[in-house]
């Protein structure tokens, strides 16, 4: 396989000059700003301007060399990627270390209808960065992806209605994916800062009489006030969410390639994003169900895949949103060794006593320090407030113990546990990199025992553990899940009889 | 495959337990001194408050070097099983690993200074999750110990 040496589409100049104007710009922000806001001489902004005029100017060459620097092919079983305006540079990677090429198309490239393709290696080591074309064009692009048998896939990403799309994500789903999707952290971060920014406007614009004069006209209503605003925050947090979801996985597809070998996820409204994993590295998948999620009985699916070499994995979105009931068979599509629904086995009642423990002695150092505060003089409401603490935090354990179950399901281990979203993982025998039982002084009087996997993803592990097992039940998992499995009917004879 | 691992560490590792365990709360016990003297020399304590600083870090050094390491030699085994490496280890905690050699990469031992001043050595065997251990096994041991892992993950590579 060989091919001429190709320039990239030329609107890698501009893109490549506004990214260069991006980097420059934001670190010019801050300093910028603030001799804004302090006030300007005409001297000053003169020079700004030229600065800017200088900048733009040098962007414009910058873009045309490197785009004139930059070529690639495809010859002699290998990718070819020479670069660089004042250095240049030139990289080989090998067809087969090319472990994925995947389109993705931000804003800048949608403008221009390119893509940026990105080529991944596997075991080319952390300090070779993988190659990145910045524009071609989607028939490049295409054309480049066949040629480097990274599962070439034609058509618009997101178009995706070929015959291996999974599943996609409908309109009526995305929004309801955002309502539920309980992100409320960025939103709450994006709002602190905004009301920051807001807090040093008031303090520009507002008098102090004024400030005092507002304070005492809204202090009978204080209570009010904070209640609706709080209201206000929440519900602004919570259009946020729907909107960060709406950008980030609107249009979401699930396909397949042919050979059914990868797994294709596209998502995005104004960058999309499309990435290829292959089937043969998913390690585990996790069916996640929100607490906003799970009343409804819907459910977002992960994927753990793994990394090869030193080549990072992912632990990623496999898809967003759908009932719970239909994971199993979306999963089956996918690869008929993750898909598993059975009923889970629960955990001994004596457990639940750990469980509400573990979670209501940390609680008890609230009302300990209120306790503490009260008696050096502070107010009995704090005491008061933090007393049902504990009793919440038992509670609170009494449902994570509840949720807590676990089930093999032929050569599958299938547990699932709470710590705020309900999560079952998937994980078959075969993907565990070893397994752990561990017992702690309190588990041994009760006869309990904790199992836990691990499992490769990214580019560590992670684990799936299921806490205060009884011991028998552990040990036929740890003997279970070996490499070599007591055969499956002698196995289920086995555990009544002991 | 209950029952307990049978190997045991090379019995050195207790000295050199201690003696790291030693080394790793000398900072412990410069912050209890320098605690304590503080609290005499400017918060006007008598100096048997002064003394509770010093004495705690002092416990705790002494837990660190003497009693732990006996504890932790007590309950370290390893095995070589048919399919796989069986750990035990934890003073409270008590953990048992079973990593089978299908999923091993490669092994490696490896030994630092200190270890290498009592002849001792551990052995580091990577999964596609991270690093498992065996620390502390004298080096013929080490190696020979590696070399045989190496060996099993190689006939096995195919479960």
């Amino acid at each position: 396989m060989s091919s001429e040496p190709r320039r990239l589409h030329p609107a890698a100049m501009v893109i490549e000059g506004i990214r260069a104007v991006r980097r420059w710009a934001s670190a010019a922000a801050i300093p910028g700003l603030a001799a804004l806001l302090g006030g300007l001489s005409w001297w000053a902004l003169a020079l700004l301007l030229a600065g800017a005029v200088l900048l733009a100017a040098g962007t414009v060459l910058w873009g045309f060399l490197s785009w004139r620097a930059t070529v690639y092919r495809v010859e002699g079983g290998a990718f070819h990627l020479r670069s660089g305006v004042l250095q240049k540079k030139e990289r080989t990677i090998p067809l087969e270390h090319v472990q994925s090429v995947d389109a993705v198309q931000g804003v800048l490239q949608r403008l221009f209808g390119v893509v940026e393709v990105r080529i991944e290696t596997a075991g080319g080591g952390s300090s070779e960065p993988d190659a990145s074309l910045a524009a071609l064009s989607r028939r490049a692009a295409d054309e480049l992806r066949r040629e480097l048998g990274g599962g070439g896939r034609g058509g618009e990403p997101g178009e995706g209605g070929g015959a291996g799309t999974v599943r996609r994500l409908s309109t009526r789903e995305l929004l309801v994916a955002g309502a539920t999707s309980g992100q409320i952290g960025p939103a709450a971060a994006l709002i602190g800062a905004a009301s920051q920014f807001f807090d040093d406007l008031y303090d520009r614009l507002l008098s102090e009489e004024a400030a005092r004069g507002l304070l005492e006209a809204l202090a009978p209503h204080a209570f009010a006030a904070a209640a609706l605003l709080l209201l206000a925050v929440g519900l602004l947090a919570w259009l946020l969410a729907i909107a960060g979801t709406v950008l980030a996985y609107a249009g979401f597809t699930l396909s397949r390639s042919p050979d059914g070998r990868n797994i294709h996820i596209s998502r995005g409204l104004l960058s999309r994003y499309e990435a290829t994993i292959p089937v043969a590295r998913i390690q585990a998948v996790r069916v996640v169900e929100g607490v906003l999620r799970q009343p409804f009985g819907l459910a977002s699916l992960r994927v753990e895949s793994a990394g090869y070499g030193r080549d990072e994995g992912v632990s990623t979105t496999l898809f967003p949103m759908l009932p719970r009931g239909e994971a199993a068979r979306l999963l089956a599509a996918v690869d008929p060794r993750l898909a598993a629904d059975p009923p889970l086995a629960p955990l001994p009642r004596r457990a639940l006593r750990r469980y509400a423990l573990r979670s209501a002695l940390p609680a008890l150092a609230a009302p300990l320090a209120a306790a503490g505060a009260w008696s050096a003089g502070a107010g009995a409401g704090w005491l008061l407030a933090a007393l049902p603490l504990p009793a919440l935090a038992a509670l609170y354990g009494a449902l994570r113990y509840r949720d807590a179950g676990w089930a093999l399901a032929g050569d599958r281990l299938v547990a699932r546990s709470r710590l705020v979203a309900r999560t079952t993982t998937i994980a078959p025998r075969r993907r565990l990199q070893s397994r752990s039982l561990l017992r702690s002084p309190l588990q041994r009087r009760a006869g309990l025992a904790t199992f836990r996997a691990r499992i490769a993803s990214g580019g560590g592990g992670t684990g799936v553990e299921v806490v205060d097992l009884d011991l028998r039940s552990a040990w036929d998992l740890m003997a279970a899940l070996g490499p070599r499995p007591p055969s499956p009917a002698s196995g289920r004879r086995r555990v009544p009889s002991r | 495959m209950r029952e307990e691992p049978k190997e045991r560490l090379d019995p050195r590792a207790k000295t050199l337990w201690r003696l790291s365990g030693f080394l790793e709360m000398l900072p412990v016990l410069a912050a209890g001194a320098g605690t304590g003297w503080a609290v005499a020399r400017f918060g006007g304590q008598p100096p048997a408050v002064a003394a509770v600083p010093v004495l705690a870090t002092l416990l705790a050094t002494l837990a660190n070097a003497l009693v732990l390491p006996e504890l932790r030699w007590r309950r370290w085994r390893y095995e070589i099983r048919e399919d796989e490496v069986d750990l035990q280890r934890g003073v409270l905690w008590v953990v048992r690993t079973l990593v089978p050699f299908a999923r091993i990469q490669h092994v490696d031992t490896r030994s630092g200074p200190l270890q290498r001043r009592f002849g001792l050595a551990t052995v580091v065997f990577y999964t596609a999750a991270g690093p498992n251990r065996i620390p502390e096994l004298s080096a013929p041991v080490a190696a020979e110990v590696r070399d045989r892992i190496a060996e099993l993950t190689r006939e096995r590579d195919e479960l």
